[in-house]
């Protein structure tokens, strides 16, 4: 019944609508993500960018509508399915950094790739790799309480980054950040998603942060108010709806 | 009375708690009725009217310590009943008094019904059995039940209301709480256990002299000696107080070497439960110990089972797996988030699941080390 999606789409969804407990979210979205493109999802606090991130990342199931992973259903797929596709390919930070409390930090970012199957050894040095990169190496044997509200954001970026998944979601990933913490912890994450050629799908509500996508697409109240259709790396994106700050811009 | 409204929106583990507590209040105040019917029917001046009211305290302080936990647990389950009455202007005072008044209420409602089948077993409707526990025929000084009941209501309500801190009802005031034991915690149970162990091998060495001053045990124990009831006392409170250490030191030992997903999750999270978990589970412990001991001995030697120990068993059994599930419950509302976020990164539910399943495995075998103990302590001094 559905058409194939694009080629050179790594995720891809058509007519999502989703509401909770009868309170719409999304009211129809079609979005497509390129592989490899760090795309912006902006729009004002309930506007449904967390639900479509949700959606998209195999969190919540779709009321209706389709969404295509890889060329594969991913609206069809059981508990078990979502929870193998979100484990093995999807990674994702959220605006509260929901760590385990009682594991250190670099136990924390070794998890996803513990419960990937990988060995110890190679778990707990991607960690500290990704601990040192995140400026946070010299705290990696504390556990999250002791530690302030940046450094946490900032383990839990490692641990969305330390497995290299195919697509990481970054669901308004600054909040609790200051404007200096924040532009770094999004240097790193689209500098990382760059040079690992992730595809990095990142909400937020700050319309300046869109300077770090290559494209970006606004959400206001559960619908899509710019063309979410691909536009080519590096070119502004056509048809800039109103204050809706749509920009597009390659550093 | 507005926050009884509140009840309007009870869950059925709410409304659990409030008929538990009830129930138990209940019990306690027929306890007490019968010491003042026994004191009324028998002559001036015995002592044993002491001894009868002294035999509420267990049961009292068994209702009051379930009262305690179960209002602990309310701004962990219930954060929205907080908040709302914070947002209300309700202050932590008024919160906490709010607490306490609910437990007051439920446990006046339980103590006021066993006074109402009390008046009306009194009106020679009860035979003859249980006319000296009712005083019967002997008028009923009014203020007499009213101050011994009020008795009930008041302890647990001071104890629900203390027990809830200041902080956890103060927006943002839920906090994780420290998860460590300080050496000062861990070497005073040590020393207790070891003072208690050499106190009863000293009492029972072959060869030691009977005891001058041999003390009767209620509930048709026998007699033991001094030194041996010490050392059992001491024996029993330090490891009751070492419950927590041990938990911790165990969640440590499962999450040894290189650990897999499974068993970090295990032994840290039970690591950082040992502190909340630690006391209900260790008097939970202690009291079984107690009553399968007991119960060893009245099985061992005729005639000395009692019945009214019996029923005071029953409901401090009752009163502290209740007051354990209040806590299991809490950890678990207070773990809710993390859960999701386990889950939101892929951890199968099989191996959540699993991590409980080998945590309960591990507090299953720490208790019954501890537990064991006690009661072998205990049924040595019996003999």
């Amino acid at each position: 019944m559905s058409a194939a999606p694009p080629d050179n789409d790594v995720l891809w969804a058509r007519g999502i609508v989703k509401s909770h407990d009868g309170t719409p979210a999304l009211r129809g979205i079609s979005i497509g993500v390129r592989e490899g493109e760090v795309l912006a999802v902006t729009g004002p606090r309930g506007c449904g960018k967390s639900t479509l991130l949700g959606c998209l990342s195999a969190q919540l199931p779709v009321d209706e509508g389709e969404v295509w992973f890889n060329s594969s259903p991913v609206h069809t797929l059981g508990r078990a399915g979502r929870e193998r596709l979100r484990r093995d390919r999807f990674g994702f930070v959220g605006s509260e950094p929901h760590l385990v409390p009682e594991l250190s930090a670099r136990e924390n970012v070794a998890l996803p790739l513990l419960l990937a199957g990988a060995g110890n050894k190679a778990a707990y040095t991607a960690a500290d790799e990704w601990l040192e990169r995140l400026d946070v190496g010299e705290i990696a044997r504390q556990r999250p309480d002791r530690l302030v509200q940046s450094q946490r954001q900032r383990i839990a970026v490692a641990r969305a980054l330390a497995p290299l998944p195919p697509v990481v979601f970054a669901d308004d990933p600054t909040a609790p950040l200051h404007r200096e913490a924040a532009d770094q912890v999004l240097r790193i994450l689209t500098s990382a998603a760059r040079s690992h050629q992730l595809t990095l799908v990142l909400a937020t509500h700050d319309p300046e942060l869109v300077r770090f996508a290559d494209r970006a697409v606004a959400l206001v109240d559960g619908r899509l108010t710019a063309p979410a259709a691909p536009v080519p790396r590096g070119t502004p994106a056509p048809g800039t709806a109103g204050a809706s700050a749509v920009t597009a811009t390659r550093r | 009375m507005f926050y009884l409204r509140l009840a309007r929106g009870y869950r059925v583990p709410d409304l659990g708690r409030w008929l538990l507590t009830a129930l138990a209040a209940a019990v306690v105040a027929a306890f007490l009725l019968r010491s003042l019917g026994r004191a009324l029917s028998d002559p001036l001046g015995g002592t044993d009217a002491l001894a009868r009211l002294l035999w509420c305290l267990p049961p009292l302080a068994a209702v009051a310590w379930f009262a305690a936990v179960a209002a602990r647990s309310v701004p962990a389950r219930r954060p929205e009943r907080i908040a709302g009455l914070t947002a209300a202007g309700a202050g932590s005072r008024r919160i906490r008094a709010l607490i306490a008044g609910e437990v007051a209420l439920a446990c006046t409602l339980g103590s006021v019904l066993t006074l109402l089948l009390f008046l009306v077993l009194r009106n020679d409707i009860a035979g003859p059995s249980l006319a000296p526990d009712l005083g019967m025929g002997v008028p009923l000084p009014p203020a007499a039940p009213v101050t011994l009941l009020a008795l009930v209501p008041l302890t647990a309500g001071l104890a629900a209301g203390c027990s809830v801190p200041v902080a956890e009802t103060l927006p943002g005031g839920r906090t994780r709480g420290r998860t460590g034991f300080g050496p000062l915690r861990i070497a005073v149970p040590v020393g207790l256990v070891v003072i208690g162990a050499a106190l009863e091998l000293i009492a029972l060495r072959p060869g030691a002299p009977a005891d001058g001053r041999p003390i009767h045990l209620p509930a048709g124990l026998g007699s033991t000696s001094t030194a041996a009831l010490g050392g059992w006392a001491a024996g029993a409170l330090g490891l009751a107080l070492l419950t927590g250490p041990l938990l911790a030191w165990t969640g440590r030992l499962l999450a040894l070497g290189r650990p897999t997903p499974l068993r970090l999750l295990a032994g840290r999270g039970l690591t950082a439960q040992a502190r909340r978990l630690g006391p209900p589970l260790a008097v939970l412990t202690l009291v079984v110990a107690l009553v399968l001991t007991t119960v060893r001995y009245w099985i061992g030697t005729p005639d000395s089972a009692d019945a009214l120990p019996a029923v005071e068993a029953c409901l401090v059994l009752g009163c502290t797996a209740a007051a354990v599930l209040a806590r299991l419950a809490e950890v678990r509302t207070d773990r809710r988030e993390i859960t999701e976020a386990l889950l939101r990164l892929g951890a199968s539910p099989r191996l959540l699941f699993g991590a409980v399943a080998l945590r309960t495995l591990a507090v299953g075998t720490t208790l019954l080390l501890t537990g064991g103990a006690t009661a072998a302590l205990a049924a040595a001094g019996l003999r």
